[in-house]
């Protein structure tokens, strides 16, 4: 199978000022060119993408799994001090579009003077009275909303694990990316952080919209709640009219009871509920759950690690993580024709 | 410029994952052609059902949300001059987007083999819970479900009580990044059809999707015995010298991250030397927010769903808000000089049936009448 972007050529700019949460939009929409076949062309600013810095680090040599994970397939050239000439130079070959950080004004001039397709990856929304406040992308999680949903009612409101301030505007950043290439004359086109976190967690909106009230995290008083079992812990998740389906798994005859006849009663009296179902779930295994709640088509999903992927065989069966030289790496989350597109690590040339 | 002007998408996505990588192909100039029954309805139309009136299922907000900019059709599958049409449609279009059960498609005739065969340049995006491939292919979730199944779960939680986190059911934070991926995937597959006349079948995991998400984490945890069994850590992260949420005054929390030493120091200097958890306890939160960014420090209000939809310059294009007072999902990018523009609601079921069969395949009034009389174009639900 040939990779979909073969004969395509885009730039990576990497700013020299830019904040490590923008940093990781950037490098992750551009990966995904890569492996799609692009010949992606990451362009480090004196010093070096700070990633290669920032945990985790791998034990055996201290190099950046983060930034392994986010610049596969693609080739690094550091810039000299004169970013300016440098830049100038290799957009002066053929460039089918490139990426950009906000605050760097050389590449957003040298692209602009040469009307090449371009996405800028910024921080705040355009529509945002300047100036802009510094961003991390815990803050991003917070400015979209996303904080509020997650963790207890009463307790501090909790991010997701990773980078996920960062990784929504990567992904839309490469969807952004592909319109450039679709058609000619496409304007610039702009992701900022903040707007791609907002957009994914649009039932926030649309919620506090149709009701005139926000929903928000409600931890342990929620219809899904993850609890201890066995080996680890399950997440119990079903469908609003699967509550018959889980009383007949759980066979308990209190889950029978004339009170739990409603939704709103059930949400109501969701303690009585788990208070049946915690017991149940703590004497078997995850796997054990998963697979008898699977067989009635029931939702429920076991807490798995990332070392666990490795050896899911799920993940196996459909080659979901590769070896890449030596290392342990998820490929692109697409079979294309039946064929996985396996990353390979960042060439590094000589600089300019 | 429309970047997809020219490009026709046959739409069965359903819910988030599917009806929205339909929607943004929509908002980039695709014409979408959104494919209902009265026997099988996007189940959004009934999550979000607000009323019991005659065309509630016209009315979700859920619905309103997804769907806007495409046509919508009603053509039933299980009925055999439905499929046939439906293979008709495909010999025009580029793209066909779906999220059924797997095995549905297949069941219809409509799987990729016959939809190649009908339109050798088409593009398949079938996008499923784990793959169309694999022991666990015909596994259901819901988006809360990958949280724990992908990964991120495990990464989530408090520190104390160290039980894993999914983002839950006002979140489904899986199901939502896949439409940002997806279309990109469909946007590459389809200028490669364009260049070799061959589509393609992208069997998208939303599973995979979920792990992708946290991709660095699989890297460590395959090379560090140390990181294999992850424990919760709040909101503290690696590399981050502190990083929490501190309750206001006004009950309002503040997100605060402090990267290094220098950070720290700067937070010593604004605070007089108190603690930030008591210091914050001691103002506002907008106030505690507009004095650490104005020394310089990445601080932010938590907003809740209230807020998204009062302030509007921080929504940008990510919402829209109609004329009607009605609000619609947005873009997750601009285009410069390009206004986001809603330029249809979310179809009625079966709203565009009979324009569009007359303009994309040619029928007359006869012929609109008799699929009417068959019941293949019936727009009622059958069923509740």
């Amino acid at each position: 199978m040939t990779r979909p972007l073969l004969g395509i050529t885009i730039l990576e700019i990497d700013g020299p000022h830019t904040p490590l949460c923008i940093r990781l939009a950037t490098s992750l929409a551009a990966k995904i060119a890569a492996d799609l076949g692009a010949r992606v062309l990451k362009l480090e600013p004196p010093g070096g993408d700070m990633v290669r810095t920032t945990p985790p680090l791998l034990p055996a040599d201290g190099r950046s799994a983060l930034f392994q994970f986010l610049n596969t397939s693609k080739r690094s050239i550091t810039l000299p001090t004169d970013r300016r000439a440098a830049l100038d130079a290799l957009l002066a070959g053929r460039i089918d579009a490139a990426l950009y950080e906000e605050g760097d004004v050389v590449a957003a001039a040298l692209l602009a003077e040469r009307n090449v397709a371009r996405v800028e990856i910024a921080g705040w929304p355009e529509s945002m009275p300047q100036p802009h406040p510094p961003l991390s992308g815990f803050t991003v999680l917070a400015l979209g909303g996303l904080l509020d949903m997650v963790g207890e009612a009463h307790r501090e409101p909790l991010r997701l694990g990773g980078h996920q301030g960062s990784y929504p505007a990567g992904l839309a950043a490469f969807t952004a990316l592909m319109a450039q290439l679709a058609a000619k004359n496409v304007p610039p086109a702009r992701v900022s952080l903040v707007e791609a976190l907002l957009w994914v967690n649009w039932k926030a909106a649309a919620g506090a919209h149709a009701d005139g009230k926000a929903p928000t995290r409600d931890g342990t008083r929620s219809e899904f709640q993850v609890v201890p079992c066995a080996d680890g812990h399950i997440a119990l998740v079903y469908g609003v009219t699967q509550f018959d389906a889980v009383a007949a798994l759980i066979a308990d005859p209190r889950l029978n009871d004339p009170r739990f006849a409603t939704r709103p009663e059930r949400r109501r009296l969701i303690t009585e509920i788990y208070d049946v179902l915690k017991p149940w779930c703590a004497t078997r295994t995850r796997a054990e759950i998963y697979k008898a709640a699977q067989a009635r088509g029931i939702p429920f999903g076991a807490i798995v690690t990332p070392f666990e992927l490795i050896s899911d065989p799920q993940m196996v069966d459909r080659g979901f993580i590769v070896d890449m030289d030596g290392l342990k790496m998820p490929r692109l989350p697409v079979l294309w024709n039946g064929t996985g597109f396996a990353p390979s690590p960042l060439i590094e040339e000589a600089g300019r | 410029m429309k970047p997809l002007s020219g490009i026709r998408v046959l739409d069965f996505g359903l819910l988030t994952a599917g009806a929205n990588t339909s929607a943004m192909l929509a908002d980039l100039g695709a014409d979408v052609v959104k494919i209902e029954s009265g026997a099988y309805m996007d189940p959004f139309r009934t999550v979000g059902q607000r009323d019991t009136a005659p065309g509630w299922w016209n009315r979700s907000p859920q619905f309103h949300f997804t769907n806007r900019n495409k046509r919508g059709v009603a053509l039933n599958l299980k009925h055999a001059e439905g499929r046939r049409l439906i293979l008709e449609l495909a010999k025009g279009c580029d793209v066909v987007v779906e999220n059924f059960r797997r095995g549905v498609l297949e069941r219809f005739g409509l799987d990729y083999a016959a939809l190649k065969a009908v339109n050798p340049r088409i593009v398949l995006a079938s996008i499923s819970s784990q793959g169309d491939t694999g022991p666990n292919r015909l596994h259901a979730s819901y988006g809360s479900t990958l949280d724990a199944t992908g990964g991120m779960a495990a990464l989530t939680g408090y520190a104390d009580d160290g039980l894993p986190r999914i983002s839950g059911m006002d979140v489904n934070y899986p199901d939502q990044v896949v439409s940002l991926l997806a279309s990109g995937l469909v946007i590459a597959a389809v200028m490669n059809a364009r260049r070799t006349g061959e589509g393609a079948l992208l069997d998208i995991s939303q599973r995979e999707i979920a792990s992708f998400m946290i991709g660095e984490e699989i890297v460590a945890a395959g090379a560090d015995p140390k990181r294999r069994a992850p424990p919760r850590q709040g909101n503290a992260q690696d590399g981050i010298a502190s990083q929490r949420c501190y309750r206001c005054t006004d009950g309002r929390w503040v997100a605060v991250t402090l990267r290094d030493a220098n950070d720290e120091m700067t937070s010593k200097r604004v605070t007089a030397q108190m603690n930030l958890a008591e210091w914050c306890a001691a103002r506002g939160a907008s106030d505690a927010t507009a004095e650490l960014n104005a020394a310089g420090l990445a601080a932010a209000v938590v907003r809740d769903g209230m807020d998204l939809i009062r302030e509007r310059n921080l929504a940008g294009d990510t919402l829209a808000w109609l004329p009607d007072g009605g609000l619609v999902k947005g873009m997750p990018y601009r285009f410069a000089g390009v206004p986001l523009v809603v330029e249809r609601r979310a179809p009625d079921l079966g709203e565009h049936t009979n324009e569009t069969l007359r303009e994309l395949l040619g029928l007359d009034d006869d012929a609109l009448a008799k699929l009417a009389a068959l019941g293949v174009t019936s727009a009622e639900p059958e069923r509740i």
